[in-house]
């Protein structure tokens, strides 16, 4: 086995309590289920940045199915968790667990090995080789000194409850994406506000999943409920609030200070380089359940809300950029302010307003500030193997506003559709904090 | 400055008419190659492809990479200007190749080659008559143990003896978590008449293409490399400077305007496309192509312009097969394959394994030089729009009469070649430099070529493509001029006079020495 044994390691650190979890699995298999849960979502974040479709909203998608999963994989085991049928939209009661015994992380890791699998069925080589030693090295882990007996009836359950997830998934609008999510055939609006590609790269010259926002929300009554105000009013003159927007997005980049670039490196969040936004989001609840050695009843329900979040942050930001098709900052500088100017980011490939990395932020932290509580301190090393240092935060909001921030600093977002975002995005999150996983 | 290119482009075009799609014809069942590139995961890169002369007739052999399986020296046997045909040897045939690279490593005439594998690389000494002798240990060569994937060579300012720098890929022990896991490339540097221990090139990220390329006109090249982002954190294109007698240094965005790209890359092609004296880059990718033109030569800044979009080499989706999902390219290589006098495009194309969301039916791309800076796609009227996947290749002039021909390894499938059927009515000059003492086959040198008001420069090179190379004849299309006026930048420096070489001919030309008439057969 080539399993690194220091991954393992930094999983099982026990550090001291934060909050009085109350663990209620058995202490021993209660850490296996932990394990799996972690080692597993550690996987799952390689797998987002390593598999083509796994743009920003899809792969807020792929986290919410697999926080549903693992939820439901315990809840239909543990009265202390409540299940989310009922509470999100159109998602079948759970199958139940017939007669006879259970082991946890073994229900555990059939329900995440088959959900990953389903959902990473288009990744590459490598990660297929990848999802395939992690199901040996996981089935293993969870099912070693547990009887024969047990373990096939946990496997076959997990599954089940995979199955009807994957079921309910494949219905919602976002399973399956051609093109690397751009459209083959795009016309492009004709005002003079209206996005307009941005790179040089082909396959850009059309937006990012245009129909994104008709998806299936999970828990957001509707889509429309929850749109952004409209933005400014477009106004090429100079003097105009549009246009001293912009401008400000022209003068911050020109004046940026290193902790500013920073910043937005730290939050840039690329599709195919990083595990996207929602994956960054994801990575910190994984480091805090590390540092507080939370308890598998505390993370899997805190990984499916907060996806529930994510998911349908997106899918209501992606309602608000095709409403309104704002064209990015660079593309108003260089016609009417600096047509030198360069932001410090690649700019995404789709409309401006609003942000959806704020918007997705201002849900995650919702979430997070629900669950957790106000100023919970954290440090965030999402980013520390590429390079870009720790970074401590006072609270999961300020996380946010600085998530929001960053995207000024890179040059690829206007002041308001950051703040708007972040707005939209809080709406969207109450909804996913009030969701009820405990009995 | 962009603006000025494009002034100069226009001006400097020879013709502008729709560019002639050269004729192929595919002899891959009857022409005697059959090594197939063979393995899983730990071949999903390589099947590079070699090109020399080793039986001193002049006809370029041919050296296939085998993967998992062995690989396989064929010589050359086609007659010129005939049908193509190889003779299979067992010279070369241990397993675990991703590719090779001829090199004269001790220059005593006889074509070494450098054997790129999973496990440790080799060496091979020629010893004449096309056979070899692995070198290692006679040349203190480390051959180490990793998964090779890049190559290039140069002999730096004064020294008699080659430096190699090798690209390596992903540690293959990493089985879950392989991300993040690039091992360090290695820069092999002379110590006296053999090789000293390996310098890691730090940070390396998951390279799948090099080339020592002398990107500002300095006389010192630096080493470009094209790394695979799949697989590295941090990571992206790199260039490093390689002073004499100094350690590597990395170009960096503070200190020396190095601007971050972060692609697929697997392979690297470079020809002076606009023109403008300093050479250009196209580097492949997955869904997207980049073809990279120097933005400004006097700001002394590596900083340049994409212009794949515009030149129309973006190359992103087949053309033809039916297949619409984004391509994945790998070999790339310049060259004049239609003898119009204007830089083509040669780009193998094809699946990484069965990535459902990439176009499992890839043809191989020919871009024709138009003459205004743009290309145009002719691979499916040219007959080589193969839809096997293809990874290694040479554009090479295999029967020797001037008519550029392709030899194209596939993963799974076994190589194919197409044999061009010469158009009389385009004319060509092949010439092959030779040097006495270090380097015999001058790599580093610069070939200009003097058309109207225009010089264009061409490197020439040991490294690029996708783990494939070639050295002896180097081929120029000259359209309908009866002759051209070329000369040689030697690596030294010196600068070779300017000499008027008649069309369709054979030319062998050294340092201080009047153009040698050269004839196959």
């Amino acid at each position: 086995m080539t399993f690194r044994r220091r991954q393992l390691l930094g999983l099982s650190l026990a550090a001291p309590f934060a909050f009085a979890w109350k663990p209620t699995l058995a202490a021993g298999r209660a850490d296996v289920s932990r394990e799996v849960l972690l080692t597993w979502h550690k996987l799952i974040l390689e797998l987002v940045r390593h598999t083509a479709t796994y743009m920003p909203p899809v792969a807020a998608r792929g986290f919410a199915y697999i926080g549903v999963t693992a939820h439901e994989a315990l809840a239909t085991g543990n009265p202390g968790l409540r299940s989310l049928s009922g509470q999100l939209t159109d998602l079948p009661p759970l199958p139940a667990r017939p007669g006879g015994e259970f082991d946890e992380p073994c229900v555990l890791h059939a329900a995440l090995e088959t959900a990953v699998k389903a959902l990473f069925a288009n990744t590459g080589p490598t990660g297929q080789r990848a999802m395939q030693k992690m199901s040996e090295i996981m089935g293993k882990t969870a099912s070693e000194g547990i009887a024969a007996e047990i373990v096939d009836r946990s496997v076959a359950h997990g599954q089940a409850v995979a199955a009807h997830i994957l079921a309910w998934a494949a219905g919602d609008g976002g399973a399956v994406i051609d093109n690397m999510g751009f459209p083959r055939d795009y016309t492009p609006g004709t005002r003079p506000q209206d996005w307009v590609p941005t790179t040089l790269i082909r396959l850009q010259q059309a937006p990012l999943l245009p129909g994104w926002g008709k998806n299936r929300p999970f828990a957001m009554p509707d889509t429309a409920s929850l749109d952004a105000p409209p933005p400014p009013d477009y106004d090429e003159a100079p003097g105009s609030a549009f246009h001293s927007f912009a401008k400000e997005v022209a003068e911050t980049g020109r004046a940026l200070t290193d902790e500013q670039k920073l910043i937005a490196r730290f939050w840039s969040d690329d599709a195919m380089l990083t595990p996207t936004p929602a994956g960054h989001w994801i990575s910190i609840v994984m480091q805090i359940a590390e540092r507080d050695a939370m308890p598998v009843e505390v993370i899997a329900p805190t990984l499916a809300k907060m996806g529930v979040a994510q998911a349908d942050a997106f899918i209501s930001c992606w309602s608000t950029k095709f409403k309104y098709n704002l064209l990015r900052p660079v593309t108003y500088i260089k016609r009417h302010i600096d047509k030198t100017w360069e932001p410090l980011l690649i700019t995404p490939p789709f409309p401006e307003y609003t942000s959806g990395h704020s918007c997705q932020s201002g849900a995650a932290s919702t979430v997070l500030t629900a669950i957790f509580g106000e100023n919970f301190t954290f440090d965030d090393a999402t980013h520390q193997a590429e390079g870009l240092p720790v970074r401590s935060f006072p609270s999961f909001a300020a996380a946010a506003e600085e998530a929001a921030a960053s995207r000024l600093y890179g040059g690829i977002h206007f002041r308001f559709g950051n703040e708007a975002g972040l707005a939209q995005g809080r709406a969207v999150g109450a909804i996913a904090a009030n969701l009820r996983t405990e009995a | 400055m962009m603006r000025a290119l494009g002034l100069c482009l226009a001006l400097a075009a020879p013709a502008l008419a729709e560019p002639v799609v050269p004729k192929f014809t595919d002899e891959t069942a009857t022409a005697g190659l059959s090594t197939v590139f063979a393995g899983d995961w730990e071949y999903m890169v390589g099947g590079g492809v070699a090109t020399f002369d080793c039986s001193g007739d002049g006809l370029p052999e041919v050296f296939l990479s085998g993967g998992a399986g062995p690989s396989a020296l064929y010589l050359n046997r086609s007659p010129v200007g005939g049908a193509l045909a190889f003779e299979k040897t067992d010279a070369v045939t241990m397993d675990a190749v991703l590719g090779a690279y001829p090199l004269d490593i001790d220059s005593d005439g006889v074509m070494d080659l450098v054997v790129l594998r999973q496990g440790e690389n080799k060496l091979l000494r020629g010893t004449g008559a096309c056979k070899f002798e692995v070198a290692n240990e006679a040349w203190g060569f480390d051959g180490g143990d990793a998964w090779s994937s890049a190559f290039a060579a140069i002999w730096e300012k004064g020294q008699s003896w080659p430096t190699l720098a090798i690209g390596n890929y992903i540690d293959r022990k990493e089985e879950a978590f392989p991300w993040g896991s690039c091992t360090d490339n290695w820069l092999h540097r002379p110590d006296g008449q053999r090789f000293g221990a390996p310098i890691p090139l730090t940070p390396s990220y998951c390279a799948l293409s090099m080339l020592f390329t002398d990107w500002n006109r300095s006389g010192y090249p630096s080493l470009r490399v094209s790394n695979d982002r799949e697989y590295y954190k941090g990571g992206q294109e790199q260039m490093w400077h390689l002073e004499p007698g100094q350690p590597p240094k990395l170009y960096t965005e503070k200190d020396d305007g190095w601007k971050r790209l972060r692609i697929w890359g697997m392979g690297i092609a470079s020809a002076d496309v606009n023109l403008d004296g300093y050479p250009d880059y196209f580097l492949t990718s997955m869904a997207d192509n980049k073809l990279q033109v120097l933005k400004d030569a006097t700001s002394g800044k590596p900083d340049y312009a994409d212009i794949a979009f515009k030149s129309g080499v973006t190359a992103h989706r087949p053309y033809t097969g039916g297949d619409q999902n984004p391509s994945t390219a790998w070999h790339a290589q310049f060259a004049d394959v239609n003898n119009d006098g204007v830089q083509d495009l040669f780009v193998a194309k094809g699946n990484v394994a069965k990535m459902p969301d990439f176009a499992e039916k890839d043809p191989n791309n020919l871009l024709l030089g138009v003459g205004d800076g743009t290309f145009v796609e002719a691979g499916d009227k040219a007959g080589v729009a193969s839809l096997a996947i293809a990874r290694g290749a040479q554009v090479v002039d295999l029967n020797l009469d001037g008519a550029l021909d392709i030899v194209v390894q596939n993963r799974w499938s076994g190589p194919e070649v197409w044999r061009q059927d010469a158009d009389p009515a385009s004319a060509w000059v092949q010439v092959r430099l030779s040097q006495s003492g270090a380097n015999r086959d001058a790599i580093g040198a610069v070939v200009e070529l003097r058309r109207g008001d225009k010089v264009e420069r061409h490197e020439v090179v040991s490294g690029g493509g996708h783990l494939s190379g070639s050295v002896g004849w180097l081929h120029f299309g000259l359209g309908q001029a009866d002759s051209v006026e070329m000369r040689v930048v030697w690596p030294d420096g010196s600068e070779g006079d300017w000499m008027t070489l008649p069309a369709r001919t054979f030319q062998i030309l050294r340092p201080g020495q009047a153009a040698e008439g050269w004839q196959p057969g």
